[in-house]
């Protein structure tokens, strides 16, 4: 008993809200098990329950862990696997299966890898000094192997450097719980988590501690039991004494260890949804004690949920939350999406494991369409392989992503062929914006073959362009989750960059198409409040034509190489102006006194001859603003005042200053 | 205060440029009933002198005491209310707003003041009721459902109150406005009525000018009499006594606008016009308005170029600035009439040099 190693885990299920929001539409591959598992896991959650505490009582039942995987399987194999199929899926998912056991194995990049594993062997070498920061924040999209990375290396390191023995590690992975949300999925999710941790655990003959934390309470079910006295208490104020303890007591389970000091690591991995702002600064005060005051290695797993510059509430909060972590001192790795080509030398190692029949086609396909996402894309294997008769409906769309030829006339064509994919398998793909923009500006086209198009009829040669690359553009601009106006001012920010330049022909081409879009959408001017099918057609027009006429109007791309993407200097201007605007006025009221002047007639013809004037000629003016002896000059004017970024005030700054 | 403001006729007897006009005026005011009147006109022509003159010659000096409040206004637009800010000047009898400035939601604005003037009529000292003035700044940049707003209150509510109206062109101002008011036309003042106000203002200042140096200035306005007055003034600043060869300082903006065409000459390249692009956010920053900055270029260009082209480049720059006003973002139509010449004329080049 004196030499025991626990794994801890705090974790039952996390209710994600933010994912479930942001997925909601897409993995259409899950439907199947979701709602299969909906039932299921409803009726499991009262056993679990039941089960959890009994194993608490039972230190040693390792597979009790294990039983969202069980509900999962019994999801997926109880759906409609055809008899035909030669496999046994019962007896585990892929994704635990072939669950990576050493560094070498992992998917994540060599580089990422190694930095967990020096910040891990730096903080648990018992020769070291105290570390100031004792946190670690690994952040990335879902499924690049966060936590696969980090729990593997619980271990791994630790054995290989031989700092701490195996025998008295302890680990503590908590995943907090939100509050309500869809069940099935997230149960996908911590079935994902749970089982990392029971693979390591029992390649190191390690004991688990399963602790699960109350079930989530859905608000019917808290006012069905309210007759009963149980207390509600938010997952939020769960996690905040749970922190609380931590910082001041260590981890609780340490004392029954016996003389040798346990390593202990604790993990973090999700953070409990919090809605609004003042949950949201508990949250995050309690994140930045934690780091300021936390003395045993802390492992934090972020989600990124989709782009930072996404408008959603939640990744806002998620972005804000990182860069608290970091400026209060918290060390950031940030998990990139892993790469098809990795992903593709994964799968086929599965594929060749498991002896199934899959083209390297279709595998070639799967890792592209999973948008870096190695659990997704294994399970999707799994599901692929389950079905062979999906092979067929599959064979009806051609393997590679059709290009579409840059024609006009194509754009009328809905888009529908490619989208045969999704239904099957694949996310359906979020791309960034940035991605999206970058696809459009640098407008790769297939090189040489001729332009031939069977659509019967000749198209001058110069309005004739050489097939497109990528997809249709309104499928990206789909992805992308864009607005047309944004898109329109970001491509005509950016767009001058990508061209020749002798081809001022293009230029004119491309801006005049970006007028057009601009007058399609300056229709909808007033009328945002009245949102009507008409005015959405119109704006997926405008901007259906602001990247066609940029994609045709480039017709001279230039090779390839970097570019910043800006950010459109045109929303810099208009704020500026706006405000200018403003301190102008207030800077004559004396004219007010007469007659109202248009602005236009201040900007073009009083405020020249104002700085002209200088302060001597308004010896008589008598207005606050006049009383600076700096005189007229705008630079002396608090920009600062104007909420615009650091940028954009040097800007106006120091181009007016040019004047 | 400024010597626009400080010599700006009040009265209509003291009108020096458009004599007539204020005559004709005079005699509207005396015959009582004053019709709707629409004053259009250039810039700098004398439109709001005359309607302040007219104003005073209607009401008496109280016309004079003017209050300048920001107003909100609570409208009912359908399912919500709207709040609505925009600066008023009011004496007791007339209202005078730019309801322009209110954006799209222009056309509210337009109803509920009118409805609000009709509600508060004034009684004068007889007992009688009078009318209520609402002066309407640029008209011309009204929306078009905001004219149709402002035709129909103008016919419910004429028994109430008389609207002078106030822009820049006739042609957008929507035809059944136009038909409802009394149309002024106020040209521009010629140069040498300008030479006549500068050398009046200049004996009201007590000041010595050098023969020609009024015409100067007249020339440099560009027909723009406050203009005139505004350089005039800058030039006393700068410089006194005047010398016949002193240097009268254009506008900042305009010698901005005249280097970014002589960018354009000089080179014609995607990259030249990015920074043809930023040149032009520095005078979209400083409130220039977009269709002053395309017409400058557009002369400023056109001084400079070839006369086999100088049709051809018109076209385009017509064509863009009415783009312009269909549109929203003016720098895209800006630009892309920019772009439009840099390939006429890189064309011309090419064929005319090789």
């Amino acid at each position: 008993m004196a030499k025991r190693n626990c794994v801890v885990i705090l974790s039952s299920e996390d209710e994600d809200g933010t994912y479930n929001a942001h997925s909601s539409s897409s993995s259409r591959s899950y439907t199947k098990p979701k709602s299969k598992s909906r039932s299921t896991s409803i009726s499991s959650r009262g056993r679990k329950k039941a089960r959890a505490w009994h194993s608490r009582s039972h230190l040693s039942k390792l597979h009790e862990i294990d039983l969202f995987g069980d509900d999962f399987n019994e999801v997926f194999t109880g759906s409609k696997v055809s008899a035909g199929t030669q496999r046994s899926f019962a007896e585990e998912l892929w994704v635990d299966k072939y669950k990576p056991h050493s560094p070498e194995e992992l998917a994540v990049h060599k580089k990422k890898v190694e930095d967990v594993k020096m910040w891990f062997e730096e903080r648990l070498r018992p020769s070291k000094g105290v570390y100031t920061n004792n946190v670690l924040l690994i952040s990335g999209q879902a499924g690049v192997g966060k936590s696969v990375c980090s729990t593997t290396f619980l271990i791994w390191p630790l054995s290989c450097t031989g700092c701490a023995t195996q025998e008295n590690l302890e680990m503590l992975i908590f995943g907090a719980l939100g509050f309500c949300g869809l069940v099935s999925k997230s149960s996908l999710l911590s079935m994902f988590v749970l089982a990392a941790i029971h693979v390591i655990a029992s390649h190191l003959g390690a004991i688990v501690y399963g602790w699960n934390t109350p079930t989530p309470v859905i608000w019917q079910e808290h006012l069905y039991n309210s007759g009963t006295g149980t207390q509600y208490s938010s997952k939020l104020d769960e996690f905040e004494s749970f922190v609380e303890r931590v910082r001041k007591y260590g981890l609780l389970l340490t004392s029954n260890t016996g003389e040798s000091k346990p390593s202990i690591i604790l993990v973090i991995d999700d953070l409990p949804m919090t809605n609004g702002k003042s949950a949201f600064g508990r949250l995050k005060n309690c994140l930045q004690l934690l780091v300021n005051s936390t003395r045993i290695p802390t492992a934090i797993l972020l989600t990124d949920y989709g782009n930072a510059d996404s408008v959603d509430y939640n990744a806002r909060c998620l972005e804000e939350l990182k860069l608290s972590l970091e400026s209060s001192g918290a060390c950031k790795v940030a998990f990139n999406p892993i790469t098809a080509n990795t992903m593709k030398k994964i799968l086929l190692r599965i594929c060749q494991m498991e002896q199934c029949d899959v083209t390297a086609e279709y595998v070639d396909l799967i890792a592209k369409t999973s948008g870096g996402d190695i659990r997704h894309a294994i399970t999707s294997l799994q599901f692929f392989c389950l079905k062979p008769n999906l092979m067929h409906s599959l064979a009806l769309f051609p393997p590679a992503t059709c290009s579409h030829g840059s024609l006009k006339e194509e754009s009328n064509k809905p888009v529908i062929s490619d989208d045969g994919y999704s239904l099957h398998f694949g996310r359906d793909e979020a791309l960034s914006l940035f991605h999206a923009l970058g696809k459009f500006l640098h407008n790769k086209r297939e090189t040489g073959g001729g332009t031939e198009y069977d659509h019967g009829f000749v198209i001058c040669e110069r309005l004739s362009r050489l097939p497109s690359k990528m997809d249709v553009p309104e499928k990206i601009l789909c992805q992308a989750h864009v607005q047309p106006g944004p898109v329109a001012d970001f491509l005509h920010e950016n767009v001058l960059d990508f061209l020749d330049d002798e081809a001022i022909d293009d230029a004119w081409i491309l801006s005049s198409y970006l007028g057009d879009a601009d007058i399609l959408l300056a229709k909808l001017r007033g009328m945002l409040c009245s949102y009507n099918e008409a005015e959405g057609i119109l704006q997926s027009a405008a901007a259906s034509i602001a990247v066609r006429g940029v994609l045709f109007g480039n017709s001279h791309p230039l090779p390839s190489r970097w570019h910043a993407v800006r950010r459109p200097k045109l929303w810099q201007v208009e704020k500026a102006s706006l405000y200018k605007n403003e301190v102008d006025r207030l800077r004559i009221p004396a004219r007010k006194r007469f007659s109202s002047y248009h602005m236009s007639i201040m900007a073009t013809e009083y405020m020249p001859m104002l700085k002209l004037l200088g302060n001597r000629a308004c010896g008589d003016y008598h207005e606050p603003s006049q009383k600076s002896s700096r005189g007229l000059e705008m630079e002396d004017f608090d920009f600062n005042k104007m909420d615009l970024d650091e940028q954009s005030r040097s800007i106006s700054d120091d181009d007016i200053e040019d004047w | 205060m400024l010597w626009v403001d400080k010599h700006r006729p009040k009265v209509l007897d003291h009108v020096m440029v458009h004599t007539e006009i204020a005559h004709n005026l005079k005699k509207l005011v005396k015959e009582e009933d004053c019709p709707h009147l629409l004053f259009y006109g250039p810039s700098g022509s004398g439109k709001k002198t005359l309607i302040m003159a007219l104003l005073r010659q209607m009401f008496g000096p109280s016309a004079e005491k003017v209050k300048v409040e920001n107003r909100t206004w609570k409208v009912d637009a359908g399912s919500r209310s709207l709040d609505l800010e925009l600066t008023t000047l009011s004496s007791a009898n007339h209202i005078e707003i730019s309801p322009s400035d209110a954006g799209f939601q222009d056309r509210y604005v337009v109803q509920e003041v009118i409805k609000e003037m009709a509600k508060n009529r004034p009684i004068d000292t007889k007992g009688k009721k009078v009318f209520k003035v609402l002066v309407l700044n640029d008209v011309d940049k009204l929306s078009r459902e905001a004219q149709h707003s402002l035709r129909r209150t103008m016919e419910k509510y004429s028994a109430y109150c008389r609207l002078i109206l106030c822009c820049n062109s006739s042609s957008r101002v929507t035809e059944a406005i136009r038909s409802r008011c009394l149309n002024v036309r106020i040209n521009a003042p010629t140069e040498e009525q300008i030479v006549e106000v500068l050398e009046l203002i200049g004996k009201k200042e007590g000041l010595q000018l050098p023969p020609g140096f009024a015409a100067r200035i007249a020339e440099k306005s560009n027909r723009n009499l406050r203009r005139a007055i505004l350089s005039f003034e800058t030039c006393r600043v700068q410089q006194y006594p005047f010398t016949s060869k002193q240097e009268i300082s254009p506008m900042d903006w305009e010698e901005y606008i005249s280097e970014i065409a002589s960018d354009i000459m000089k080179e014609q390249s995607p990259k030249r016009l990015f920074q043809v692009r930023g040149k032009l956010y520095d005078l979209l920053i400083n409130c220039i308005p977009p269709e002053i900055i395309l017409k400058r270029l557009l002369r400023e260009l056109l001084r400079k170029l070839d006369a086999e082209l100088k049709h051809e480049v018109c076209h385009w720059a017509a064509y863009y600035e009415h783009r312009m006003r269909l549109g929203q973002k003016s720098i895209f139509h800006i630009e892309a009439f920019v772009a439009k010449f840099m390939s006429i004329y890189k064309s011309f080049l090419i064929a005319t040099f090789g």
